[in-house]
């Protein structure tokens, strides 16, 4: 690193020079992006881009995610080298704390009305210890909340495996496993290969779709590494990785991979892989939030609707009464900023303001009025079966409409509006079930619901703090330490606990025990610390 | 200049030192010139970079003034020491670059021998040329190829084995721990083996035919000349290189190591730089990577001066 920094900071100059000597050339602004996911570079000219260039006049030259994002954050702040605007899941505030974003406060308070009217509702959380607002988190709901199709997270089980038990109601991780093995040992291959029973992801940083599990068994929506349980009227901040929970979970995942229906290769493949072995309809079974098997199910959907994920909230234990919805939040620590390398920042302020405006975003999530969209007499938007068809394309949706390039990591709209329309086209309310594909209405027929989200409890209980895992932990930090300890843990020992002989799992399951439980310390100590100060300022 | 020139004394056997030298600078001052540019590339790139250092003594924060930074002394270092990990990165780090070093070398050498060996003329460029390709594919394609190969879900290495009725069940190579170094060797091996090979082709090109002669006619056969003329013969280079790749014992690795991976294996497969980004850059202590790779750097500078003595006292060539 040491012997590279010379370099970078020449190229840096060097880039630097040549972005700026590009604005005035041509007229239009440029504005470079950096976004922490991995999206193919833009194609030049989409529906929805070429309007946006033309309104705005600007030109945005993005950098999208190669590899690893903490990797990159920690390079990118290393060598200095920024672009205008960037945003990096949830180690943006790594930049801030580097002294490398600049307050957005005055910013918007001047050049933004858009920004201040629809994201007044969020602004207090937003604010950084300093008062300062850095960032505007995607999603912003400025009236109320939307119903979606499909639940943020679940155990998810392929239609063919329902379908031929007689469509049961799954409710404990015993059923669902007996469902996937029993289907298994009938069909011993599909589509041509052989049966992947249950796949479970542990691709670096997306090995989330593994460790949360306990917490979700235990009835808890997504927290993140830990749970803060009300006791005495306060939240406190516990661990579960080593819960009964916990337990439970390794040792059934542990027999099912002895028995073959765990995937021989589960731990060793990458997140493509994951989804490629989805999209073929050979898995009967995983557990994942849905966003992450979203691409997968849409290729089912188009390719092999036979096969599609249908996600059940299941719990360890009858007993239990699982909450495993989010209650809709925002992503108060991410989101896009702007950082000190800009030379236009009211520039910048101003295109963003454009971009969350309510016109912009109908454009955006719904496409053109009139092409991509109809409006009923009540005012109501809905589209027509051809624009439907149009819009289950995920190749066309992002390559010829391009809305995904100027929605995903930017800020944007949800919930629904004034006039009773939802920003995204799939939570428009009524239209859920009617819009949905015959596959998908079959299986809710069965049923009985209108979307997959009935299957789970409404998320009724209050919790002002949710979620605990938008909390970042200080760089550097102890707890920090402690944290890249923790999961160095987990990644040794779950493959190992799992992969390990059934008559040894007690005995890894003890050394992971005995490995992990030092090293939480910390890291409850600074959650228990935010969580308090969110209760009481949020 | 100054001094008289006794006429009967050949002017390069002068005693005066100092004279000679302005002499012999003055005599190749177009090979002097020449080597500037290379002498100024490295005090910039190798030289000046070591300023950088001071950022091991610091709790540096990106941001801050030089002056600004809390100077700590020597925590980093002892916080690195005290690091359990650290001792598991320093025995996975020897392991993997001993086991290339030995293996990579000993096959580069063998692979020379009997290239060397092989009269026909297309064969030998043939399999020359085969035999270094995989050299010029970088790690990334490379590490997707070996984890195809090694897959469990129809892999070539697991479907030879079953076909020959070695193994029942499909085997997860990449999921043993304790296989992990043998696959980083054997990977290595393939990628650079005939890489490794052209030097010493080249080294046994220059050996003199009249000792193959004098050994045929000595009543020498095909191994007999191998063993006692080409072998003795390249053995400076081997010596030479050997020296050289001492000093990279310690820094070895990344790409490799970082692509074939997987938590499973990750006790035996974290080396030092992969250990110096997650512990270091990616937790922003900059300071803590730039004390591990200072330890590194030392430590690289003891084996190739300990080496390189150990060869001068075996009578043998050397590099310094």
């Amino acid at each position: 690193m040491k012997r590279k920094n010379l370099f970078l900071l020449l190229l840096m100059v060097l880039t630097v020079t040549a972005a700026s000597a590009l604005v005035s050339a041509q007229g239009t602004k440029v504005f470079t992006l950096f976004w922490g996911e991995p999206l193919p570079d833009y194609p030049g000219s989409t529906i929805v881009g070429d309007i946006i260039e033309k309104e705005t006049g600007v030109k945005l030259i993005r950098e999208g995610l190669v590899g690893d994002l903490e990797t990159k954050v920690g390079l990118m702040i290393a060598s200095g080298d920024l672009p205008d605007m960037l945003i990096a899941a949830h180690f943006t505030s790594l930049f801030k704390d580097a002294g490398m974003l600049i307050p957005l406060n005055d910013l918007v308070e001047k050049h933004a009305p858009n920004i201040k009217r629809l994201y007044a509702k969020h602004w207090e959380q937003l604010k950084q210890e300093d008062g300062n607002v850095y960032w505007l988190p995607i999603q912003a709901i400025p009236y109320g909340p939307d119903e979606a199709k499909y639940p943020e997270l679940g155990f998810f089980i392929n239609k063919k495996v329902l379908k031929e038990a007689g469509w049961p109601r799954i409710k404990t991780l015993d059923q669902y496993f007996e469902l996937i093995e029993n289907y298994m040992k009938k069909h011993p291959t599909l589509n041509g290969g052989k049966t992947i029973g249950y796949l479970t992801l542990f691709d670096s940083w997306r090995n989330f779709a593994t460790t949360n599990v306990p917490q979700h068994l235990l009835g808890y929506p997504n927290e993140g590494e830990f749970v803060p349980v009300l006791e005495n009227g306060k939240y406190v901040v516990r661990q579960y990785h080593t819960s009964n929970a916990a337990y439970a979970y390794y040792k059934k995942l542990n027999e099912m991979y002895n028995k073959g229906v765990v995937d021989k290769e589960t731990f060793v493949m990458n997140y493509d892989q994951y989804i490629e072995k989805i999209s073929s309809g050979r898995v009967l079974g995983t557990f994942n939030q849905y966003w992450q098997v979203q691409e997968a199910q849409e290729i089912l959907l188009r390719d092999d609707p036979e096969s599609i994920l249908v996600p059940f909230p299941v719990v360890l234990d009858e007993l239990i009464e699982e909450y495993q919805r989010d209650i809709p939040y925002i992503q108060a620590t991410q989101g896009m900023s702007i950082t000190t390398a800009c030379k236009d920042p009211v520039g910048a302020i101003k295109f963003l303001d454009y971009i969350i405006r309510e016109e912009t975003q109908h454009l955006i999530q719904w496409g053109i009025k009139g092409v991509h969209y109809e409006v009923d007499e009540n005012g109501l938007f809905y589209r027509t079966e051809e624009q439907k068809k149009l819009f289950l394309d995920p190749d066309w949706r992002r390559d010829v409409f391009g809305g995904p390039y100027f929605y995903n990591s930017f800020p944007s709209l949800r919930g629904i509006d004034q006039n009773g329309n939802s920003f995204m086209p799939d939570r428009q309310p009524n239209l859920i079930y009617s819009d949905s594909q015959p596959s998908e209405k079959e299986v809710m027929d069965a049923y009985g619901i209108k979307a997959f989200t009935e299957l789970y409890n409404k998320p009724t209980r209050e919790k002002k703090y949710y979620p605990l895992w938008t909390i970042t932990i200080p760089a550097g930090s102890a707890a920090h330490i402690e944290q890249t300890r923790m999961k160095d843990v987990l990644n040794a020992y779950v493959p190992r606990m799992v992969m390990s002989k059934p008559k040894n799992f007690d005995k890894v399951w003890a050394e992971y025990v005995k490995a992990i439980s030092p090293l939480m310390k910390e890291q409850i100590k600074v959650y228990q610390e935010q969580i308090d100060w969110r209760m009481e300022n949020w | 200049m100054n001094t008289p020139v006794t006429p009967d004394v050949p002017v390069e056997t002068i005693p005066s030192r100092k004279k000679s030298f302005w002499r012999t600078l003055l005599h190749q001052k177009a090979l002097l010139l020449m080597s500037l540019p290379f002498v100024i590339h490295v005090i910039i790139f190798k030289y000046v970079p070591i300023w950088g250092w001071t950022l091991a003594f610091q709790n540096y924060w990106p941001g801050k003034k030089f002056f600004e930074q809390a100077w700590v002394g020597f925590e980093n270092f002892r916080w690195l020491f005290r690091d359990p990990i650290f001792y598991q990165v320093l025995r996975n780090t020897l392991a993997m670059s001993i086991i290339q070093l030995v293996f990579g070398m000993t096959s580069s050498i063998i692979l020379a021998l009997i290239i060397n060996e092989v009269r026909l003329v297309f064969f030998k460029k043939t399999a020359q040329t085969i035999s270094y390709l995989p050299h010029f594919i970088s790690w990334v394609v490379a590490a997707i190829l070996g984890r195809d190969a090694l897959s469990t879900d129809g892999g070539i290495v697991n479907e030879i084995l079953m076909k020959l009725h070695i193994i029942k069940e499909p085997i997860m190579f990449l999921g043993i721990p304790k296989l992990f170094w043998w696959i980083i060797g054997a990977s290595y091996v393939w990628k650079e083996v005939g890489w490794g090979a052209i030097i010493y082709l080249a080294a046994i090109a220059s050996v003199d035919p009249n000792l193959y002669e004098a050994a045929t006619i000595d009543g020498a056969g095909r191994l007999r000349r191998i063993w006692h003329v080409t072998i003795p013969s390249i053995q400076p280079i081997i010596v030479i290189i050997l020296v050289m790749n001492m000093g990279f014992l310690l820094s070895s690795g990344f790409e490799q190591q970082y692509l074939l991976q997987n938590g499973r294996v990750i006790d035996y497969a974290r080396v030092f730089t992969i250990y110096e980004l997650d512990y270091g850059i990616k937790m922003m202590r900059y300071s803590f990577a730039t004390a591990v790779g200072i330890f590194r750097s030392v430590v690289s500078l003891v084996l190739v001066f300990a080496t390189n003595y150990i060869a001068k006292r075996l009578g043998q060539e050397r590099l310094l």
